[in-house]
């Protein structure tokens, strides 16, 4: 039983890198298959397209840090912690990813037409980016209880 | 990633609906959009055709009675796995059986009975006939403004009218679909409004009122036609 308990601990510890690689993966997907289909209907302005693409590459770095923070000695003692805060920060940035991928899409695909929205129709994204920075900052300040 | 987001990049490689009808040149020509829709798979394309057709009213045969019409759209409904999809054709046949009906009623026709019109209306139509929305004013609020445009014999006005309403229908399952297929076929047949539009030309209405002409002195072959040699 310990040495699942210990597993779990793990799984925590590499959790957010990974749901946050697989976040980003999905979402600059998402968001790059937009701006090439953008960039075949517009004559300019290829670069705007391919910078919002990378905006959920955020969620990996994000992922990384929280696993650094709560990478230590696993024992049966902090590994419950270890794992509901590393799943679940995990989670929290994959869904995050996914979405914005969706967002910046959506803002690709309205900014194409009219390039005067182009600031206003990041808003979405910039807000669920919000929500991945609580997501974040959270996971560091509750991690700091863990005993090492 | 779920399937829908491999339609991110064909829905974005297309310029706005909106724009087909503010533009004075059509932004995409029917050349160039079969050319972006070719990146679909071969049941998409299969489907699409299959919704085209079933709408266009160049695939129908004036000759069809109600029956093979009604037939056709029910084998076609099931081949269709999209539940907008099917809405959309249930819609717009609905569309068609109450102006049918309208039409029928200004031509001094009396209810219609019997296997008539397609989809849940057609019962309610024939039971309300003398009505003049037919008690359709909750689900068909345009029938009011359609049966005035007939009334005041506008058919150019009406015409534009029935493209708005169908547009709207259009815009109303679009709202929900933003990069998957659905997205796609809407696109398709909000530009297919669009050319319908555009194309309704004197030209095209000239061969038009030809090809009816043609039709109705079939049943008159010995009549001599102005100019034409003894």
């Amino acid at each position: 039983m310990t040495e699942f308990v210990i597993a779990l601990g793990w799984l925590g510890i590499f959790a957010p890198m990974a749901l946050g690689a697989v976040a980003s993966s999905i979402g600059c997907s998402i968001a790059g298959q937009a701006s090439i289909g953008a960039m075949l209907e517009t004559e300019g302005g290829y670069g705007r397209f391919v910078g919002i693409s990378a905006f959920p590459s955020t969620f990996v770095i994000y992922g990384i840090v929280i696993m650094f923070t709560l990478n230590r000695e696993v024992t049966a003692t902090n590994a419950g912690g270890l794992f509901g805060i590393g799943l679940l920060a995990g989670i929290a940035l994959l869904y995050c990813g996914i979405w914005q991928g969706r967002a910046c899409a959506a803002a690709i695909n309205a900014s194409k037409e009219k390039p005067e929205i182009f600031g206003l129709a990041l808003a979405p994204a910039a807000i669920i980016e919000g929500f991945g920075v609580f997501a974040f900052v959270f996971a560091l300040v509750v991690s700091a209880g863990i005993p090492a | 990633m779920s399937e829908s987001d491999l339609y991110t990049a064909l829905v974005t490689s297309l310029p706005s609906s909106e724009r087909l009808f503010v533009a004075k040149q059509p932004p995409l020509s029917r050349l160039r959009l079969n050319k972006r829709l070719s990146t679909l798979s071969r049941e998409d394309a299969q489907t699409l055709t299959l919704v085209e057709r079933l709408l266009s009213w160049s695939e129908y045969d004036m000759a069809d009675d109600i029956g093979t019409v009604i037939a056709r759209t029910k084998t076609a409904l099931r081949d269709i796995g999209q539940p907008t999809l099917r809405t959309i054709i249930e819609e717009r046949m609905e569309l068609r059986t109450a102006v049918a009906a309208l039409r029928m009623r200004n031509r001094g026709d009396t209810a219609p009975t019997g296997n008539w019109g397609y989809g849940r209306w057609t019962q309610h139509i024939a039971g309300n006939w003398t009505d003049p929305t037919f008690r359709l004013d909750a689900s068909m609020p345009w029938l009011r403004q359609t049966q005035a445009l007939m009334d005041r014999k506008d058919p150019l006005e009406l015409e534009r009218h029935l493209l708005e309403v169908t547009f709207r229908q259009l815009q109303r399952h679009a709202a929900r679909h933003q990069f998957d297929f659905e997205a796609v076929v809407i696109y398709v047949l909000k530009w297919n409004i669009f050319d319908r539009w555009a194309q309704s030309n004197s030209e095209a209405a000239a061969r038009r009122f030809a090809d009816l002409s043609l039709d109705a002195l079939r049943d008159f072959p010995d009549l001599i036609l102005e100019g034409e040699a003894q």
